[in-house]
């Protein structure tokens, strides 16, 4: 019963970050600031009455720019780590099932992903306008299309980790016995696959998921270095900790913040994780 | 067995080639060569010398012209001059791997050092204190970026308590000993390790806690066997095969993949050379250095699918899953 | 197990144990950010390589610290007035007729190579041939393929005949001797230049050195180790051992420097200057920081394409809306001084007489927009009466933090009269070689120009700079300006050799510069050089030539 506990803790805490940067607005206004007004005069502030957690290098609140920041970060965090997952638990679990040859062109393709080398594909494309590909200039700059954008280069890039990890699960289950069995009674393989196989194969899953949250989180910002990530002034709790890095000396605050809060996501999605392989674990019944 | 080792080896070559012309087309894609960030900064460069420079280094020829002069040297066994070091390509990757190597396998021996115990502990008793308290270690070393971890420990060990190098590869000036370049492997290892050894714990805690409530284990449980007997004879074994698809893989990616280590620490690897020539054009180079990094990347692969096998009785590579 | 575990607490307690020797003065070690990517004096002009050359590496002429042309390998300059130079008829590279100039140096009579050959004017001939060689890389060519001849006088006297007078021609420019009795045979297949020299497979030659240091170890990528040159003739220097070490990262060379595993950061290429700030503010104590504003250029280039940018009240208006002393002080404590036009206050052509400027006045900024038809709308954005909305975008180079910082500033102050701003910021690479350089951006675009004293603004400004799918994106002038009174200027400044002419041709540029605006001017860049206390003598110049070429009169004082 004490991992039910910790479960509703969990739970309880992911939502109250994402209930937090979803009313981000909401506080901006009752705070009555500007979440990107710089004030010159008032850098780097020590919390006060006005400036709950003080300022940042430019004099803007920085209680509202973790707000912020936390949509970006748990959107993508969260979006990408599942949709790569999603990918990668496929093509795992067809190479592993299905072996052979499909087996060794899907795997070689994931290989070929891992070595391909990201830097110049991520130049390249920040160099692509969206425009010419018929974005208009408004959708082709706003906020969500930056995002989708995060979320879909995350994902294509961090399959690969999921799909060997289910592969090698796959492999070692589909001799056992009640995989063996469900083929005898005559189950199509995808029905074999998704209802016997999967469910199985839940642990590396949902581990490699959860932990994959917080690197992309941190992953975003070496693209914002880039320029293909979240563009300033908007804040994401990664390029925050990036930005704080030169004042560290100065102010370690401005990083210890956003630290701080991408460690409880972790902690609050990897906690999830744990619950949620238990529930689904086919022998847990009989654990009890 | 002889056959699917010729098989992968053909995979892999087929791999290779097909990388190595993304690789360059990728790198001919990159808007900007180096001569035009020359020019983004110096007024006094003429459009004469623009033209000259990129002309004396091929860059005025298609793409694929250069491709394949390229890989007809390379077959003849030529990789040519690095244009950013004006030094053979071979010599330099030859200088690089070796600190690489270094650096990733003594990082994953601690990181399997840590892990495999802290797992063990963990699984036990799972949702206990011990299990809590090694869970969140793990999650603070996935939370912290790579080169926070490396400035806190520059701070804590070469700044404020003055024990550790904060960087570099050996002590200026006089023999280089084995100890001196421990000492300046320390740090690098920790950074690495941080991230890798938190994955491992996790993967292993997980698998460990699934296996030790299989039928077998709670049979062996029952003849009496003690519980460090079942965890190191029966469970360990059946948990492995995540751990060992992560070291497959971490294998090939470090060698490409130190980059932030290697900067924050003055480190000459393969990782900060592969950025260096990526970034500045030196098409010769970082083809040959993405290209073993690829290699070491499906070699990780061939190595991990081997080693399934060999823990895993049941696991054979033929096609036979849905039939 | 168990045992294992002791062995391991005791082997790393042994390598703690061996902490770093203690430090001596008869050794500096410099940090700096970047990595000379080749030794040869010629090939590939980068600031790392100059700073480290600089000290082991001197040539004919450069600029001093009053940022006018002097010798180093030279005993004098030549002029028309003191005989040494003479104008002659000569032909541009089309056969116009156009003035030249033959001047005559002598090189130093204590000038020595390190394995102890004389500097010569074989040297001299050899540059030359290298040079102007188009095979070599060397980027800037100018220097060498304007020679028309060298002739020799004797093995230390020598005229260079160069095609055309214009006022720089006291100085040599960058002009690099190279030691032919070692280099000749490394220059036997041109093409193979760069990859053969000596410079590059045997840099610790004591024969490629005539400065006070030598190159003693080359660790490619980590730190180049420098020896006191036995063939030095001038004064010696006080170290006897110098270390140039590249740590990229500013946070992990602060903290290298606090360790003690380095004496001093490079100025040159060091750390920004907030981070200088900060630690000057922490550690001020036991370091000496000297801030020396330089002739880096930050500015916003405006598209003037875009007809919103094109109306002269707009670009005012823009500029009028920002505090720039503000962000000066708040941001660089004072350190890097707003700029009015390109020229730097340091150099000796800079004016402020009739120059306009555009002090911080938002209520003079919202007028310009009133009057250029632009009405504040009710969502905070000013609107034109064809329904256009007033949004700027504004690009810059992505990871430049400072740049990003001081953006992030100028789109707010320009919120509060009315204008959106959209940042838009892309990896350098793309920024400089396609965005720029094709003239992509469709608003305004912050970088630096990094030029030297009293440098025509030539490629930047004068019509035939613009860059243009026809001339294949040659040159710089990306806001495509084009004035027949700024083309005139230069033109005619390049070849007034009256030093008080000139200043009146370069006061009218920095009238017209600042009426017309087609770039506006934010700061020039300081560079911040972090020293300990008990080195003295280092004297920042704040242009190309680094604090190295006069290393010789580096001090410690206790």
């Amino acid at each position: 019963m004490r991992a039910t506990l910790a479960t509703w803790v969990a739970g309880g805490l992911l939502a109250v970050l994402a209930m937090a940067a979803v009313t981000a607005p909401l506080a901006e206004l009752a705070m009555g600031l500007d979440a990107q007004a710089v004030d010159l005069f008032s850098r780097l502030q020590p919390p006060s009455p006005a400036h709950p957690l003080g300022t940042d290098e430019l004099g803007r609140d920085l209680l509202l720019r973790l707000l912020y920041g936390g949509q970006v970060s748990l959107a993508v965090g969260l979006a990408a780590a599942v949709v790569a997952s999603a990918i990668g638990t496929g093509i795992g679990l067809a190479a592993g099932y299905l072996g052979g040859r499909v087996d060794a062109v899907l795997m070689r393709v994931a290989d070929g992903v891992i070595a391909l080398p990201l830097l110049p594909l991520l130049i390249v494309l920040a160099a692509v306008d969206l425009t010419k590909l018929g974005f208009p200039p408004d959708a082709a700059q706003s906020e969500l299309t930056a995002i989708a954008r995060l979320v879909i280069l995350v994902s294509l890039v961090g399959w690969p980790v999921t799909a060997r990890l289910v592969r090698a699960a796959t492999l070692s289950l589909r001799r056992r016995e009640f995989v063996e069995a469900a083929r005898a009674l005559g189950f199509s393989p995808l029905r074999i696959a998704l209802r016997h196989v999967l469910p199985n194969a839940a642990a590396p899953i949902l581990v490699a998921t959860t932990l994959a949250v917080g690197n992309v989180v941190l992953f975003e910002s070496v693209l914002s270095f880039l320029g293909l990530g979240i563009r300033p002034p908007t804040p994401s709790w990664g390029n925050m900790l990036t930005g704080a890095q030169e004042l560290i000396w100065e102010d370690p605050r401005l990083a210890i913040w956003p630290g701080l809060l991408i460690f409880l996501t972790v902690v609050s999605v990897n906690l999830l994780g744990d619950a949620l392989r238990d529930a689904l674990d086919p022998r847990a019944l009989t654990r009890r | 067995m002889l056959g699917y080792l010729v098989g992968r080896l053909l995979q892999a070559l087929t791999v290779l080639l097909l990388l190595s012309a993304a690789t360059y087309g990728l790198l001919g894609l990159m808007p900007g060569d180096p001569i035009d960030l020359m020019s983004g900064a110096n007024p006094d460069i003429t459009p004469a010398d623009i033209a000259r420079l990129k002309a004396l280094h091929g860059l005025d020829q298609p793409i694929w012209s250069r491709y394949l002069a390229w890989v007809s040297a390379a077959l003849q066994g030529d990789f040519g001059y690095s244009r950013l070091y004006a030094q053979p390509v071979l010599d330099i990757v030859a200088d690089r791997l070796p600190v690489t190597l270094m650096l990733i396998g003594v990082s994953l021996v601690v990181a399997l050092a840590i892990a495999f115990p802290a797992a063990m502990f963990a699984a036990r008793n799972p949702g206990g204190l011990a299990d809590r308290a090694i869970n969140l270690v793990c999650f603070a070393g996935i939370s912290v970026p790579p080169f926070w971890l490396a400035l806190l420990l520059i701070i804590l060990f070469a700044v404020i308590l003055g024990w550790l190098p904060a960087g570099g590869m050996a002590s200026t000036g006089g023999e280089a000993s084995t100890l001196d370049r421990l000492r300046h492997l320390i740090l690098p290892v920790a950074t690495l390790t941080a991230a890798t050894v938190a994955a491992y714990t996790r993967h292993l805690r997980a698998a460990l806690i699934e296996v030790l409530s299989e039928d077998y284990v709670r049979t062996a449980r029952a003849k009496g066997l003690s519980e460090h007997r079942v965890m190191t004879r029966h469970a360990l074994r059946n948990a492995l095969l995540p751990v060992v698809t992560l070291l497959g893989l971490d294998f090939g990616a470090l060698v490409s993949g130190a980059l932030i280590t290697e900067t924050m620490f003055a480190q000459l690897g393969m990782g900060k050379m592969i950025y260096d020539a990526i970034m500045g054009n030196d098409y010769n180079l970082a083809l040959v250095g993405l290209l073993v990094a690829a290699g070491a990347t499906l070699l990780g692969s061939l190595l991990a699918d081997l080693a399934y096998a060999r823990l895993d009785p049941r696991i054979s590579y033929r096609a036979d899953g849905g039939s | 197990m168990r045992r294992s575990l002791t062995a391991l607490v005791l082997a790393a307690a042994a390598v703690l144990a061996t902490t770093a020797s203690g430090h001596s003065r008869e050794n500096l070690t410099i940090g700096i950010t970047q990595y000379p990517s080749t030794l040869n004096p010629m090939i590939d002009s980068m600031l790392a390589k100059s700073y480290v050359l600089a000290t082991a590496y001197r040539q004919i002429t450069i600029e001093g610290h009053d940022w006018q042309p002097m010798c180093q390998l030279c005993t004098a300059l030549p002029t028309i007035e003191n005989g040494l130079a003479e104008p002659f008829p000569s032909q541009a590279e089309d056969g116009t007729p156009i003035t030249g100039v033959r001047k005559t140096y002598t090189l130093r009579d204590d000038a020595f190579w390190g394995d102890g050959t004389p500097v010569t004017t074989d040297d001299v001939l050899f540059a030359w041939e290298v040079g102007k060689h188009p095979e070599t890389g060397v980027d800037t060519v100018k220097a060498y393929q304007d020679v028309l001849d060298i002739e020799v006088h004797s093995p230390k006297r020598f005229t260079i005949v160069a095609r055309k007078l214009d006022y720089r021609y006291p100085s040599m420019g960058d002009f690099q001797v190279l030691p032919a009795h070692l280099e000749r045979p490394s220059f036997a297949a041109p093409r193979e230049y760069r990859n053969r020299t000596l410079y590059q497979t045997d840099p610790t030659n004591p024969g490629l050195w005539n400065g006070p240091y030598r190159v003693a170890e080359v660790r490619v990528g980590s730190h180049i180790a420098l020896a006191r040159n036995a063939e030095w003739r001038g004064p010696a220097p006080a170290f006897e051992r110098l270390v140039v070490r590249a740590i990229e990262n500013t946070s992990a060379l602060e903290a290298n420097l606090l360790s003690g595993a380095i004496d001093m950061v490079a100025g040159e290429a060091g750390l920004s200057l907030d981070q200088a700030l900060a630690f000057e503010k922490r550690h001020g104590d036991r370091y000496q920081v000297i801030y020396q504003p330089g002739l880096i250029y930050e500015h916003l280039d405006v598209m003037l394409d875009n007809p919103i940018l094109a109306d002269l009240r707009v670009r005012r208006a823009l500029l009028h809306a920002i505090d720039r002393e503000a962000i000066s002080q708040r941001l660089f404590a004072g350190k890097q001084l707003a700029a009015n036009s390109f020229v730097n206050p340091l150099d000796w052509v800079h004016t402020t007489e009739g120059v306009p400027t555009y002090p911080y006045d938002p209520l003079r900024a919202k007028a310009l927009l009133e009057e250029a038809g632009w009405v504040l709308g009710p969502d905070g954005v000013r609107w034109n009466t064809y329904s256009q909305r007033l949004s700027v975008s504004l690009m810059t180079t992505a990871g430049n933090r400072t740049r990003e910082l001081v953006q992030q500033v100028l789109a707010d102050y320009w919120k509060r009269i009315g204008i959106e701003t959209r940042i838009v910021n892309e990896p350098a690479r793309v920024f400089f070689g396609e965005t720029v350089s094709k003239r992509k951006f469709p608003g305004l675009a912050m970088f630096a120009w990094l030029s030297a004293p009293e440098s025509l603004p030539r490629t930047t400004l004068h019509s035939e700079g613009i860059p243009t799918e026809q001339n294949n994106w040659g040159g710089q002038n990306y806001t495509g300006f084009r004035n027949a009174e700024m083309d005139r200027l230069i033109d005619a400044t390049e070849i007034e050799l009256d030093r008080e002419k000139r200043g009146r041709l370069w006061a009218d540029i920095q009238r017209l510069y600042a009426t017309e605006l087609p770039v506006l001017p934010l700061y020039f860049r300081a560079d911040s050089y972090i020293l300990p206390t008990w080195l003295q003598g280092v004297r920042p110049t704040g242009h190309k030539y680094t604090t190295t070429n006069w290393i010789e009169d580096w001090r410690v004082v206790e």
